[in-house]
């Protein structure tokens, strides 16, 4: 978490453009809430029925945890909607992307409860530590 | 019934598998929320899930409770449902995502 889910038509994101819009959600999410990268996924499909397309050709699902600002999703969601553009060669208007809220305390990753925003330092030192090699 | 969505990586789980993990779900919600689950299974194809702008090999299993859940309740379940997870797959605790939803915000 988050999980931004891009569903599009056929063809609409090429394979060789997923690495690096996969790239900049990461980027985007991270610089926009100081979130870990490691907590970032972004997984793309084709013609599926969610999120639903609406007419456009690709549609973007930000389920993100709660407690991020108006103005941190608008930011995330323009620069989302820009890096789409800009390596599949869609128009702006052919790209829809709206996120939801979950609330941390919802989510369980890495054999925990997720830590708050803002609170993921503790989480990500137990994380080290588990994964160091003896 | 409660709703549950999976999405996995391709080729990351077997056919036998999915079947077992669609049961062992089923059953988790039937013990927890008196109903069985209505499964629904995503696909990421190769080259198309990233973790951390890396191939991504994490599968996310969220469930949409029908009643407002205790937080311990929630972690509990949780829980459960990751380490079932992870014991009828070969990922990692790492490589599991699990969410549990109360109904209202659905």
């Amino acid at each position: 978490m988050p999980l931004y889910l891009c569903n599009a038509t056929t063809g609409a994101i090429p394979d060789s453009a997923k690495p690096a819009i996969a790239k900049d959600i990461t980027r985007i999410h991270c610089d926009v809430t100081g979130a870990p990268a490691q907590f970032v996924h972004a997984f793309f499909v084709e013609n599926e029925a969610n999120p639903p397309l609406g007419g456009k050709s690709a549609m973007v699902f930000g389920s993100i945890r709660a407690n991020r600002t108006d103005a941190q999703k608008s930011q995330i969601i323009e620069a989302v909607r820009k890096s789409i553009q800009t390596h599949a060669g869609l128009s702006l208007d052919n790209i829809g992307m709206m996120t939801t809220d979950v609330p941390a305390s919802w989510a369980f990753e890495g054999g925990e409860i997720m830590p708050e925003p803002g609170e993921e330092a503790a989480w990500l030192l137990r994380h080290h530590r588990a994964n160091a090699p003896d | 019934m409660i709703s549950c969505n999976c999405i996995v990586q391709a080729g990351q789980i077997s056919a036998d598998v999915e079947s077992t993990l669609r049961t062992r779900l089923s059953e988790l919600a039937i013990n927890a929320f008196g109903e069985p689950a209505e499964v629904s299974w995503l696909v990421i194809q190769q080259g198309s899930g990233f973790t951390a702008a890396k191939p991504s090999t994490s599968s996310i299993i969220s469930m949409t409770a029908n009643r407002a859940l205790p937080q311990a309740e929630r972690a509990a379940l949780l829980q459960t449902l990751c380490e079932l997870w992870a014991q009828e797959t070969e990922v990692t605790l790492d490589e599991v995502v699990g969410v549990i939803s109360d109904p209202q915000l659905q």
